[in-house]
This record gives structure tokens, C-alpha cells and sequence, in this order.
């Protein structure tokens, strides 16, 4: 359980906090509504670009991680596709250098050419490394680019090509900063062994007189639902076969249907004992791994169910498994033991992520973001309230041969 | 509104670190409990800490085939019933194994304790490897190991590791996945024998404890076999090359590593070179850090790092760059080491990096389970948890002067050893 206050100043930024009464360290996190689905099809990347510039200094604090290792704090950054969160740990005693620099860099960046081309470098370095330079890196890429048409969740943060990286400008980047990053588009979000009050105060000493010029975001188009399977076969050169199936989600985070999803997948992947890992790695050695998982997107997000065929598993055979799980989720109610062990599953792994202020800084954040920070405390009563029938219900509804898409990853040659 | 005053706040650096000492029970049989309560988390961590790394081992990958298969399938438990109590209890399982130790740790909410306690006594006292269960696991392994070597960075730091130690030394080997094939149940029960007894091995708990959690800990560290059915290591000395290259068709990047042997945390230097590698790369504005990435844009990422073992140590730096961006990879992080042995560290920078330690300290204790993380590596160190103030001691006094004086000594072009796996040499 988490006890939390929440403020929001004349310029519509939002401030949460939480009085963490045993830390030592205070968790400042900084969150603004702009990610990859805010991007033009053709700059894709770019939201994640320009965090990397958010540390690259403004004109009052060249260097930004020199004030925050001087406060003995640490930070970082990640940017997502439907937000970019920022955030410092540090001693509670300097939390006032966490909110200096984040006001500071609300306003005041100064990013010279030399500075972007070298951060693009840098962030084409990252693409390389994460996407080209690995075996699968671009597997999640090609997933994106079957499960949506139209909506921007086809590409992801890193974004679609290096080029689109290459050619970003400065005046790209002066526009996006002053239209997403502003105060009503931001929140801030603390937690620390210290008064609230003192934080809603010290939030209007740093960040009060700050002129919001935000305008809203605007609205993406809807994911139509597929009407036809879609299938892609792709060969590089990785050492064994993985099948991938995909499926829409006919609702976003805040719908019961993301909980559903989320209970479907702990009952096919939650752990070892779940129904994928038991049945087609332990008892059929179809696979040597497997996955289940959502992507928790805001707006309607993805099913996915991966595994990595043994060598020997025909396609054909890995792909009936994967499906007879499907079809137990639609045709066989789920025992009371297996939903009790999920649900305690989910209730543990809640607790366990409560250990310390930066994590608990964060989902403040994230839960003002959503509009609904009572789900904060609440989301483990909403996953306890799920019925047998409900599941199979919602399998039903989605996992349908023509709303699935089928990636097949393998070898160059089949060896 | 007034104008309002926004320049840089003051800062403070916070005095009075600490860690609780862990209080120690000893068992009879040479194994040790040692406790570290942090009341009010509402969990409780048991970590079990064997001398039962790979450097034991006879037949390669037995030693993580063991610590990886205790808990499928013991003498009442089949590996599902163990997953699926653990997962009903929600109690988190993890075991991490590398040269000199594995270490096996349950997770628990504070009312699940003692179920979870149970599952630990069958997984710690009564595995039984069960043939099906070890073939699976052979399969499953080699196909994710060589999706792992499929990476330059993987094949970098094996490489590295031939490299510095010696291709068939403890700390140097690495073993082909087909190696996987021959690997038999007989391997892991005869490892488990040898290894893990009670002599080898020292348990920490820590969250919110009670008597009753500290001696049903205790009392399985006293049904651990005593006496020792083993033989003294043999560590022979390092074989070291200077240079490696491995290539790797088609790299758009280089995986590049640099270092050399040094010493283990027991030595004098061991935390002045801590900080001297921290100001070469081991932080965010580190002088590598600044070099290859900010200002050349060559990579994401770049680190250096002290590698403590347990009878060594070694300095690391690991980067992976632009393929065409190598060669001056290499030849920056030469030119960086050799500006700490000819230029004496300012003493602004040495602040900064004085208050990102100790800021760094202070996160890692930050709730029960960094806690139990220090002290398992201190006690592995044969320190209790008041090393902590030693090392801050050291930090606090440690002058430019001094620095330089162990990169003059130790930041030797012509013993480091320097890998590269890429597409060119």
C-alpha cells in the first residue's frame, strides 16, 4: 500500500508524492506525455533522440550530471511509446538539486549542431547494438510492423531505420520541445522521508513561475481489428527457429480487458510451473523456451506468445501446440488452485516492487498519467475479482485465427 | 510573483552511513547463519551461499547444471510440484552462479515463510536430478548458449577471459555448447556431493525477521552434510597474451575489452584502483564515457571496472563501437590510461567521483535486499559488514597525489591484454 498526496500548480503541472518514512534517499522522477506515438511516420525515434539531448545541458547548467554526482545522486532516463520518464535518486537532504535541474531543463536546453550530430551518432550506436548487432534484435520491430496499420505503435522507440535518426534537425528539435515539454504536459512525482507540503512547496518555488505553452497531443488514429491472419517467414543468421504469435487487444490499459490479458498470460507464463513452460518445454520438448506477456501500451496494446523451437520441432507441430494452449484457455474454465496462484503471484510481485523509492516515485507517475492514481493500490482487487467465465470469454474473443499475427524466425538455411 | 531566486542549491554530503552488522549464529557442522533484520518490509530474503562455482568443476557446465537443477525434482517433490508452490506462494526463486560461487536465494512475503522454508529444505537436501529433467535442461541450454555466443559482446568477454587467464586456466576456460551433450546426471550428483556441504557454505537472511525464521534457517544449515569429500583447488598461474582477435562476419559493431590481471579486494590497492577505474569509466561523465561518447559519438556505452575473484582481481574496460571506429577505440582508451599516469587528477574530479561512491553506497543499502547483497559479498571476502566504514574511509582520503602514484604503478601499457571481435582486426 502506498500513501500518496497529489497537487497541481497554476500551470497544470501534476505533483504526487509519497512519505517513505525508512529511506535515507529521495526518488525525484519527471514524466512527460510525449513518446514514440507522438512521432511523424517519417522521424520516427525521435522522442527517444531527444531525451538523449535532455542531458546534452541548458544555458545555466552546461554539463547536467556533474550538479547531480556532486549531490552524490544518480540518474537516468528511458523513453517508451507512450511516455519519457526521467528520474534522479539522491540523498533526501539534496533533493532540491533534483528539482533545480529538472526545472532548469524545462526551460532553458541548449543544444548546438555539434552537439546533435554527435548525439545522433551516439543514439545510431544504440540502434547497433540493441536491434542490428543482436540475433532477433529486430524480431519485436517486424511484430509491430504486422499487429498495426495505422496506428503508431508500429515502430517502436528506437524507431524505424538509423535514417530517420540521421535526419533529424534542430528546428525538429526546438518544435517538440517547446510543444511537449511544458508543465501541463508534465509530472512530478516524489518519494522521500519528507512532508508533502514541503515538496508541494518547494514544486511552487521551482517550477511555479514557469509559463505552460503546451498545446494537446494530437489524437492518433484507432488500430482497426484484423479480418485476415497475417504470416511472415524471415531468415538470418541466428542459431535456432522461434514462432511468435500476435494478437491486438480490443482495449487499452485502462480496460478489464488489459487485466484479463495480463491473467492469461501469468496462466500461460507466469513462472515454471505455467501451463506453456510445463506442457512444451518439460513434458513435449517442442520448445527449449517460451514466453507469454502483453505489451501494457495505453492505447490497445499486444498479446504475445514466443518460444524458441528444439532443434528437430517441426514448425508445423510447435504451431498446433502453441494453439491446443489457446483453445484450453477458451474451451476449459481455470481451476481455483491455478487462479489462486497467479493472483498471489501478482499480489507478491506488487510487494516486492514497493522495496524502494525510485520504483515507488515511478509508478506515481505512471498512475497520474493513466488518470487513475486509485489503481495504484488498487489493480491487485481488480485482478482478484477475475472469474473463470470471463476468461475464457475474452480468449474467445481474441484468439481467433484471423485476428493472428505469425512471425517464424529462423536460420538461413535449415540445419 | 516575486522573481524568484533558481540557482544551484547547496548540497551536503550525508554522514553517519551505515550497515547493521549481521549478527552470526554458527551451526555445529561449520556452516554460519548470519542474520540482518529490517523491520517493517513485510518480507523475508534467504540467501545460500555455496562454494560451488564453476572453478570446481571436473566436467564443464556441471557446477551450473547443479546449482540450476536443484529444484527440479527432489525426494518428494517432482520439478513441477517444486514451480508450483513457489509459484503459488508467489515466493521468488533465483539462483546465480559464477566462477568461485553459486548462490541460491528464496523470496518470500513475511506469512509465506514457512512453506517456503520447506520447498528450500527439499531443493537444498534432496535434489535428485532426475534424468528427464537433466535432458531437458541440456537441450534448452545449449540452444540459449549459442544464441547467446551468436553476440560480439558474449564472445568478447570469453575471449577476453582465454586471453588473460589462459585458455584452460579456472578463471580463463570456456567450454563448446556440444559440450552440453555429455553431460550426465552422474556429473551433477557427484558435484553435488562434493560441493555442497556444509563447510562450503554460509546463509544471510534479512528483512522482517523473528526468532522462529532465524532457527528453522539455522536448523537446515544443520542438515547440510558435514565433513568434506573434496580436494584443494589447483590454480595454476595465469597464462597471459597480450592481443586477441576473433572475427565476427557481418558486425556493424566491435566488441573491444582492455585490462589486466591485478589483485583481489584483500589487497591494499584494491580500493584506490577502484577509484582510479571509476575515473577512467565508471561513471556517467567518466573520462571514457566522455571520449568515446560525447564527444566522438563511437559508442552507447563504455565502462571500467575492478573484478574482484576469489583469488584475483583484474581491471576491465568493455565497450562495444562503430566497426570503423576500432582501431581509435583502442588507442583512446590507451591514451586515457596514460593521462592518469601523466596528469595528477584534479581535485574537483576526484570530488565528484568521492560523491557519486558514496551516493552509489547508499543506494545499494537502500532496503533489505541490497543489504543482504553487501554482506553476502563481505563475508565471501572473509570481512564482516564494518569493512563498509573502511572503504568510505578510504574513499574520503584518498588524494590526487595517490592516484596518480597507482596508475604510474599499475596502468602499464605492456601488461594489458586487448580483445577485439568484430569484422576487422
Amino acid at each position: 500500500m502506498i500513501e500518496y498526496r497529489t497537487h497541481t500548480l497554476s500551470n497544470g503541472l501534476r505533483v504526487t508524492v509519497n512519505r517513505d518514512r525508512t529511506s535515507q534517499m529521495a526518488a525525484v522522477n519527471m514524466l512527460y506525455g510525449v513518446g514514440a506515438r507522438n512521432e511523424e511516420p517519417s522521424r520516427t525515434g525521435f522522442a527517444h533522440l531527444f531525451e538523449h539531448l535532455m542531458f546534452r545541458g541548458t544555458r545555466q547548467v552546461p554539463d547536467f550530471d556533474l550538479p547531480v554526482q556532486m549531490a552524490c545522486g544518480d540518474n537516468n532516463a528511458f523513453t517508451n511509446n507512450d511516455y519519457t520518464d526521467y528520474y534522479i535518486t539522491l540523498p533526501k537532504d539534496n533533493v532540491e538539486t533534483a528539482l533545480w535541474l529538472e526545472s532548469d531543463r524545462m526551460t532553458g536546453l541548449d543544444i548546438g549542431p555539434e552537439v546533435l550530430e554527435t548525439e545522433k551518432r551516439v543514439v545510431i550506436e544504440e540502434f547497433n547494438q540493441r536491434i542490428l548487432n543482436q540475433p532477433y534484435g529486430d524480431q519485436w520491430m517486424l511484430l509491430r510492423e504486422m499487429v498495426y496499420k495505422v496506428h503508431p505503435y508500429r515502430w517502436s522507440t528506437i524507431g524505424l531505420t538509423p535514417d530517420h535518426i540521421a535526419g533529424a534537425s534542430l528546428d525538429e528539435v526546438r518544435a517538440f520541445y517547446r510543444r511537449y515539454y511544458t508543465p501541463s504536459n508534465a509530472i512530478l512525482s516524489v518519494s522521500a522521508d519528507l512532508e508533502p507540503e514541503r515538496i508541494f512547496a518547494l514544486a511552487e518555488r521551482w517550477f511555479g513561475d514557469i509559463a505552460d505553452r503546451g498545446t494537446a497531443p494530437d489524437p492518433l488514429p484507432a488500430e482497426p481489428p484484423q479480418t485476415e491472419a497475417r504470416r511472415l517467414e524471415i531468415a538470418r543468421d541466428v542459431p535456432a527457429r522461434t514462432l511468435t504469435l500476435a494478437f491486438l487487444m480490443p482495449g487499452g490499459r485502462l480496460s478489464r480487458t488489459h487485466y484479463l490479458c495480463d491473467l492469461m498470460t501469468d496462466l500461460l507464463a507466469g513462472g515454471q510451473s505455467a501451463r506453456l513452460y510445463r506442457s512444451l518445454v518439460r513434458e513435449q520438448g517442442l520448445f527449449s523456451s517460451v514466453n507469454a506477456y502483453i505489451s501494457g501500451d495505453m492505447d490497445p496494446g499486444t498479446v504475445v506468445l514466443t518460444g524458441r523451437l528444439s532443434p528437430g520441432t517441426e514448425l508445423a507441430r510447435g504451431e498446433e501446440a502453441m494453439w491446443r494452449e489457446l483453445h484450453r484457455l477458451q474451451n476449459e474454465p481455470a481451476g481455483e488452485y491455478e487462479l489462486e496462484k497467479v493472483k498471489n503471484k501478482f499480489e507478491a510481485g506488487t510487494l516486492f516492487g514497493e522495496l524502494n523509492v525510485m520504483n515507488k516515485a515511478m509508478n506515481l507517475g505512471y498512475y497520474t498519467l493513466l488518470g487513475d492514481l486509485s489503481l495504484l493500490n488498487g489493480e491487485v482487487t481488480v485482478y482478484r475479482s477475475i472469474a473463470p467465465e470471463e476468461i475464457m470469454e475474452t480468449a474467445r474473443r481474441i484468439f481467433r485465427p484471423e485476428r493472428c499475427s505469425t512471425l517464424i524466425y529462423g536460420p538461413l538455411c535449415n540445419r | 510573483m516575486q522573481p524568484i531566486d533558481k540557482k544551484q542549491p547547496a548540497v551536503s554530503l550525508p554522514g553517519g552511513l551505515s550497515l547493521p552488522a549481521a549478527r552470526r549464529l554458527s551451526v555445529g557442522n561449520g556452516s554460519a547463519l548470519y542474520a540482518l533484520d529490517v523491520p517493517g518490509s513485510g518480507v523475508v530474503r534467504m540467501s545460500f551461499v555455496f562454494r560451488a562455482g564453476s572453478v570446481w568443476q571436473e566436467v564443464p557446465f556441471s557446477a551450473s547444471a547443479t546449482a540450476n537443477l536443484l529444484s527440479e525434482g527432489t525426494a518428494e517433490l517432482s520439478a513441477q510440484q517444486v514451480a508450483e508452490r513457489l509459484d503459488f506462494y508467489g515466493s521468488y526463486f533465483d539462483v546465480t552462479i559464477d566462477r568461485d560461487y553459486a548462490v541460491i536465494t528464496f523470496c518470500t512475503l513475511g506469512r509465506f515463510f514457512e512453506p517456503t522454508l520447506e520447498i528450500a529444505r527439499q531443493v537444498l537436501l534432496a535434489p535428485t536430478f532426475p534424468e528427464a529433467e537433466v535432458e531437458t535442461y541440456r537441450n534448452k541450454r545449449r540452444e540459449s548458449l549459442a544464441v547467446e555466443r551468436a553476440k560480439v559482446s558474449v564472445q568478447a568477454r570469453e575471449l577476453f577471459a582465454r586471453t588473460l587467464f589462459g585458455a584452460d586456466h579456472p578463471y580463463g576456460i570456456s567450454s563448446p555448447e556440444s559440450r552440453y551433450d555429455e553431460l550426465r546426471r552422474q556429473d551433477l550428483e557427484r558435484f553435488y556431493r562434493r560441493r555442497y556441504r556444509a563447510a562450503n557454505c554460509f546463509a544471510v537472511c534479512s528483512g522482517e525477521l523473528s526468532e522462529r525464521i532465524e532457527s528453522g534457517v539455522a536448523d537446515l544449515l544443520a542438515a547440510l552434510p558435514g565433513g568434506t569429500d573434496d580436494r584443494p583447488l589447483s590454480m595454476p598461474a595465469p597464462q597471459r597474451a597480450p592481443h586477441a582477435f576473433l572475427r565476427h562476419e557481418g558486425a556493424v559493431q566491435s566488441a573491444v575489452r582492455v585490462g589486466r590481471l591485478l589483485f583481489p579486494r584483500s589487497h591494499p590497492d584494491f580500493v584506490g584502483m577502484q577509484v582510479t577505474s571509476t575515473l577512467l569509466g565508471g561513471y556517467f561523465g567518466s573520462r571514457l564515457v566522455r571520449n568515446l561518447r560525447e564527444e566522438r559519438g563511437y559508442t552507447y556505452g563504455v565502462f571500467a571496472t575492478m573484478v574482484n575473484l576469489d583469488r584475483c582481481g583484474y581491471l576491465a574496460v568493455a565497450t562495444d563501437v562503430a566497426a570503423d571506429a576500432t582501431a581509435d577505440t583502442v588507442e583512446q582508451i590507451f591514451a586515457e590510461m596514460n593521462r592518469l599516469r601523466t596528469e595528477t587528477v584534479s581535485d574537483e574530479e576526484l570530488r565528484i567521483v568521492r560523491h557519486m561512491l558514496h551516493g552509489e553506497v547508499m543506494r545499494i543499502l537502500d532496503g533489505p535486499f541490497g543489504i543482504a547483497d553487501v554482506t553476502i559479498e563481505n563475508i565471501q571476502n572473509g570481512r564482516d559488514n564494518d569493512y563498509l566504514e573502511e572503504f568510505m574511509t578510504r574513499i574520503r582520503e584518498i588524494t590526487p597525489a595517490q592516484i596518480r602514484a597507482l596508475a604510474e604503478r599499475y596502468l602499464v601499457p605492456e601488461e594489458f591484454t586487448t580483445v577485439v571481435v568484430g569484422e576487422h582486426e
